[in-house]
């Protein structure tokens, strides 16, 4: 008995201290990582607050001598053409995201809902259908949408651009639903129906809220799609005053010479709803709300 | 309270027949237990009641209510589901509460029912927690409170003990029983286990296959069954079934097996044989009605034993006859191993006896 007790503690200190190379490995996969990706976000922080010329310099500035808010001045300046600019280029990619994602939930959420509580036929061909849109590249419905886009006479308005943004976003969106919605168990709608609701009531009082990280997920997915969307948006549009963020920072910072702290500076302020929206809704992602509803 | 009628209930997925020509009547304040083995027709028998499902044909009757095509909250019933079904998102006192809500009563009302239901449960200090933070056996307690909050005309339970371990099964079990006693409710109650039909329901039916095969008090199920699979079905260990051939010798019947043994039949039991529809007869007993002899006996017929399982107050023996399993019980102080030549003898006045080929039990008129 006392041998076991005295050599228990030792073997466990042992196997504390032993260097383990997987976990190392992975530590260090982990750091590379964290590198890749928040290293050039700190570039793009550090260069907007330089002046144009310490941007130029070579060697770089790693600290700029001077910093200074002058590109964020003159893109948030109403008075300026360049800050007026910005700010409708802001409000309209606002405006195409936000309605892209609204749209995107309310037709997943019935859809998805659809597919995995009822049975209709043609419900499993319909249902990777959807996902056919996924196997090509959406380059290659460049052309046929724009052409499809000028026969309904949307060239040149948002309308077009939600519209694409929603065929390319819904796909995902309603598969990502209809996992969330098979993994609550049917039997809390019959529990609901039989307590006095309607299917309806039993699919807005006790379904919606179960599915909210689900239709968050899906909400951030297809904003940010939206968001950043680049090529269907330089395609569709053609006024100045209707162009989104991404293609508009482009248009007018590279006339002449490139003014990289005005552009870096844009760039920062693009990422800051993508940003806010995952820091104030990423609770809903962890919350394990269906746990403890039913026993499996 | 109210009774439920089902008449000729049938349901049916394209070819598939779930449930065949169901028809019986739970009488008010009954306790009605469905019994059969997985996809018998059980589970989708309750859920038509409850409206859950849409029924093929047929009629169901809530009071004198036909409900065929009501939507389940105008059926004025309530269900406790095997999985419970508590809302998540629920603290258990809104989980009590959400009926009552959805009826819209004032919220004074609905206070005072969910702190009454909670007390009868016993359960009144856990009304804040959300289901995720209760036991197994709060959650079921749970679920049956928010059945019996809204007083509904019938009590609806599909599996509600299987997901409890066994302690806590036979507790529960003997509370839901008492549950009805005090409430006078009718409860049409699912269950594979049909320990559970027995110990609980004022009547059990009995289904395989989509159809009802017996319905009829415990003791009568279990004294008379109505055919072989409600025979093998309830008691435990099963009832034993030997195929054998009956022919007549002596002016009497027996009943010979391939094995080379004969049993002659009293006159009563020769009476059954004689209204079977061919030579094949299947002999059925209970294996507390088996007697063990150690030495040969007039009458019983020789075996060997194959297994022996004490379990304390009784040790069952199993032996071959006729290539079927059969179950003796006996008491502890008579000692059996296994592969010893043992004598077993039937008792006439208690052996079942069924007609091989339509497996319908036979009767004496």
């Amino acid at each position: 008995m006392s041998t076991i007790a005295e050599t228990a503690p030792r073997d466990q200190t042992r196997r504390r201290t032993r260097f383990d190379g997987w976990r190392w490995g992975g530590r260090i996969f982990l750091v590379f990582m964290l590198l890749y990706t928040a290293l050039p976000m700190i570039w793009m922080l550090i260069t907007s607050i330089k002046s144009g010329f310490a941007a130029m310099q070579f060697p770089p500035q790693w600290w700029p001598d001077e910093p200074t808010l002058a590109s964020y001045q003159k893109l948030l300046d109403p008075q300026n053409s360049v800050g007026q600019d910005f700010l409708r280029f802001f409000w309209n990619s606002l405006y195409v995201s936000t309605a892209t994602t609204i749209l995107s939930v309310i037709v997943a959420v019935p859809a998805a809902y659809a597919f995995s509580r009822f049975t209709f036929p043609g419900r499993n061909f319909l249902f990777f259908a959807v996902l056919l849109r996924n196997m090509f590249p959406a380059v290659i419905f460049l052309v046929p949408l724009f052409i499809l886009m000028r026969a309904i006479g949307l060239v040149n308005t948002h309308g077009s651009l939600i519209l694409t943004y929603l065929t390319f976003g819904l796909p995902l969106a309603i598969w990502l639903l209809k996992g969330f919605y098979d993994n609550i168990p049917v039997q809390l709608e019959q529990a609901a129906r039989i307590d006095g609701a309607t299917r309806f009531q039993a699919f807005i009082l006790i379904v919606m809220p179960l599915s909210a990280p689900g239709i968050i997920a899906t909400a951030i997915y297809s904003f940010i799609g939206a968001w950043n969307e680049y090529i269907y948006a330089y395609t569709f549009l053609s006024k100045n005053e209707q162009l989104t963020l991404p293609v508009g920072i482009q248009r007018f910072f590279s006339e002449n010479t490139t003014d990289f702290p005005g552009l870096m500076a844009a760039s920062f302020m693009m990422s800051v709803p993508v940003v806010v929206l995952f820091l104030v809704l990423q609770r809903y992602f962890v919350r394990a709300l269906t746990e403890g509803a039913v026993k499996h | 309270m109210a009774h439920v009628v089902l008449k000729d209930l049938i349901k049916t997925y394209g070819s598939f027949k779930a449930v065949n020509e169901v028809s019986l009547t739970v009488n008010d304040g009954e306790f009605v237990a469905l019994v059969g083995p997985s996809g018998c027709g059980k589970t989708t028998t309750l859920n038509l009641i409850a409206g859950l499902i849409p029924i093929t044909s047929g009629d169901i009757l809530i009071g004198d209510r036909v409900v065929n095509e009501l939507d389940p909250k105008d059926r004025d019933i309530a269900m406790v589901f095997q999985n419970y079904a508590l809302y998540p998102q629920k603290s258990v006192y809104m989980n009590l509460a959400f009926p009552l809500q959805m009826r819209k009563l004032p919220k004074d009302e609905i206070d005072k029912k969910v702190r009454e239901a909670a007390r009868v449960l016993d359960m009144t200090q856990l009304l804040e927690r959300k289901p995720r933070e209760l036991s197994g056996g709060q959650q079921q307690r749970v679920a049956l409170g928010r059945a019996l909050v809204r007083d509904p005309a019938v009590f609806l339970m599909d599996e509600p003990l299987s997901n409890l371990d066994a302690k806590l099964r036979v507790q529960m079990r003997s509370e839901i029983k008492r549950f009805h006693q005090d409430l006078k409710a009718t409860i049409v109650y699912v269950t594979h286990d049909q320990l559970e039909a027995v110990t609980m329901a004022d009547r059990m039916a009995v289904m395989n296959g989509g159809y009802l095969q017996q319905y009829d008090s415990p003791a009568q199920v279990f004294a008379h069954p109505a055919n072989m699979f409600v025979a093998s079905f309830v008691g435990s260990p099963a009832m034993s079934l030997i195929p054998l051939q009956a022919s007549t010798a002596n002016g009497g019947i027996v009943l010979t097996s391939a094995e080379g043994w004969s049993l002659a039949l009293s006159q009563p039991n020769a009476r059954k044989v004689q209204r079977a529809t061919s030579g094949k007869v299947v002999l059925g007993a209970r294996h507390s009605t088996i007697k063990l002899h150690k030495s040969a006996v007039a009458g019983a017929i020789p075996a060997k034993a194959y297994t022996v399982e004490p379990t304390g107050d009784v040790t069952f023996v199993q032996a071959f006859l006729s290539g079927a399993i059969v179950n003796i019980s006996v008491p502890p102080t008579i000692a059996v191993a296994p592969d010893e030549q043992i004598w077993l003898e039937f008792d006439q006045e208690r052996i079942h006896l069924f007609d091989g080929e339509t497996e319908m039990a036979l009767q004496a008129n």
